[in-house]
């Protein structure tokens, strides 16, 4: 099957053989968590490191993924034309404006869930897993229809959650909608490690002491984010935000490469031991 | 006398519908009014969280719905206020377990009892929003100053307006240096996209996250700066007249408000 001497001697944890690409859900059963941002930022950040990438939007109804990108005024076709075969794959495959190995397949946004055969859906995941290196599906907040389309077709999941209790308690539930099939890697996202430090926020020990997941990142709150995200500019570009380096580093270690865990404390000794023992131990 | 049916919904999630259910309904029952919050997010409940309810719960709205105990047995009573009730969630079970027949029996049945009842709402516009829809008479919109929130909204108050209930408008966690410097979208560039009547302003307060996981609503500590704005949501509910320019002592409301004429 392998005949290129240099494939063989990559190590196996490599995602990225020739052939089929990995399909990764993001999601985290609370909305508002940073899913579609999450999405926008792994897929550029892989992209730029000269993968092949395709998001797809499966918020049907709801679509944000293609503000987030900035891309909303170049959407012609989307999901469901291409499920119900109205517009073809490469009709429908928006190229993104700053990476040129992005692309995205934007959602229906006057039609509902219930319209998305999960059938056809798991298909077309598997058709682009075919042609893409990396398949990015942005799930929708909730349990319902739009959260079982967006996994039919996964091979992996990414479970996005805040510091928050209420936030922690959805992803658990999600974790266990999951099932056995995933088994899911953790971003804490939107972490202030002020707050963290005055004892007003959940840290990442907290929340993952609850969880119990492999934890593949951890985003600091900054302004930016949000600045980003109506600009319609991917922090991953942005070589000056810690967030963009965090979304990187993260993109990095999906490939299977070891970076270290990024510092998102404040300068307070103690706090910082603390955390940087908990990173220490899961690496 | 019959309740004031209200749903709190947004179309994205994380916005703040919770925890504004929550605080607005305890400021109500702060001014005496008997109100009852029910969580129409079966299978990611969360308002016994922010309600510091979760121990207490016996049973919940699927098993009302399903016969199988009293509305008034589900029904949990927050020690801290005279009037404030919960109906809880289902956590374990899904959206399909209530048809949205049995959800406005039950509204109309605790609206026999009650001045208010305030329903919120899951997050996205599937079953789980038809459901809390199902039994409300009015709807308020809460929203925050991004884009795909407004997107999100716009999509949700279309879909409420076809069904003939009327929508208010609450925005949250607004940051007044962001709006400032020209980062963030402000009040009268959200209203004039939602074209919506406006009852409420929350600037973003770090508060909210603190008293959100340990269960104490922000109104019950009156020295929370987003206690005040909580109870002029309210007393506009009640029909009073609270002018929004009183929200900010700095003035800085004043400002955002200039150009907008309607308040």
């Amino acid at each position: 099957m392998m005949q290129e001497l240099k494939l063989q001697e990559e190590p196996l944890s490599t995602p990225v053989a020739r052939g089929r690409g990995t399909a990764i859900v993001v999601t985290s059963g609370k909305g508002g968590v940073g899913k579609t941002t999450t999405v926008a930022n792994l897929g550029t950040a892989l992209a730029q490191r000269g993968h092949d990438v395709v998001l797809v939007d499966a918020d049907v109804g709801l679509r944000n993924l293609d503000i987030v990108l900035g891309l909303e005024n170049r959407v012609k076709h989307h999901l469901l034309d291409v499920l119900e075969e109205q517009a073809s794959l490469d009709d429908a495959l928006v190229a993104d404006k700053h990476s040129p190995q992005l692309r995205l397949l934007a959602s229906a946004q006057t039609r509902e869930k219930d319209d998305v055969d999960t059938q056809k859906m798991r298909a077309l995941i598997e058709s682009l897993a075919q042609r893409f290196d990396y398949v990015l599906i942005d799930c929708p907040a909730g349990i319902e229809r739009g959260f079982q389309n967006a996994i039919a077709g996964a091979d992996e999941a990414i479970v996005v959650c805040t510091p928050e209790v209420s936030a922690v308690r959805d992803v658990d539930r999600v974790v266990g909608l999951l099932g056995n099939r995933f088994r899911p890697r953790l971003i804490v996202n939107r972490v202030r490690p002020e707050l963290v430090a005055k004892g007003k926020m959940l840290s990442v020990d907290d929340v993952n002491s609850i969880l119990r997941l492999p934890l593949l990142g951890v985003i600091a709150d900054e302004p930016q984010v949000l600045i980003a995200s109506n600009r319609g500019e991917p922090l991953a570009l942005d070589g000056s935000s810690k967030a963009g380096a965090a979304y990187r580093a993260i993109a990095a270690r999906l490939r299977g490469d070891d970076v270290a865990m990024p510092d998102v404390t404040v300068a307070r000794p103690g706090f910082i031991k603390k955390l940087s023992a908990f990173f220490g131990g899961r690496r | 006398m019959s309740a004031r049916r209200i749903v709190f919904t947004s179309g994205k999630g994380g916005v703040g519908k919770t925890t504004t259910t929550v605080n607005v309904g305890a400021a109500l029952a702060k001014r005496g009014a008997r109100v009852v919050l029910v969580d129409a997010d079966i299978g990611l409940r969360n308002l016994d969280l922010v309600l510091g309810l979760e121990k207490r719960i016996v049973f919940d709205l699927v098993e009302v719905a399903e016969g199988r105990c009293q509305l008034r047995q589900a029904l949990i009573r927050d020690k801290r206020f005279e009037s404030l009730y919960m109906l809880p969630a289902a956590q374990t079970r899904d959206k399909e377990a209530v048809s949205e027949e049995q959800m406005a029996a039950m509204i109309e049945e605790l609206a026999q009892s009650a001045d208010y009842v305030l329903i919120d709402s899951p997050a996205g516009i599937e079953h789980g929003f038809k459901n809390a829809v199902a039994g409300a008479k009015e709807a308020i919109i809460v929203t925050i100053p991004e884009v795909s929130a407004i997107r999100d909204a716009d999509r949700v108050i279309g879909k409420l307006i076809a069904k003939g209930i009327p929508v208010r408008l609450i925005i949250n966690r607004i940051r007044p240096e962001m709006v400032r410097s020209g980062d963030m979208l402000s009040i009268e560039d959200v209203c004039e996209i939602l074209s919506a009547e406006l009852i409420g302003i929350i600037p973003d307060d770090e508060d909210v996250i603190d008293t959100t996981n340990r269960g104490e609503p922000l109104v019950l500590d009156d020295s929370k700066r987003l206690a005040s704005m909580y109870g002029k949501i309210a007393r506009r509910l009640q029909g009073e007249i609270v002018p929004f320019s009183d929200l900010n002592s700095r003035g800085f409301f004043d400002r955002l408000f200039a150009g907008l004429k309607a308040g």
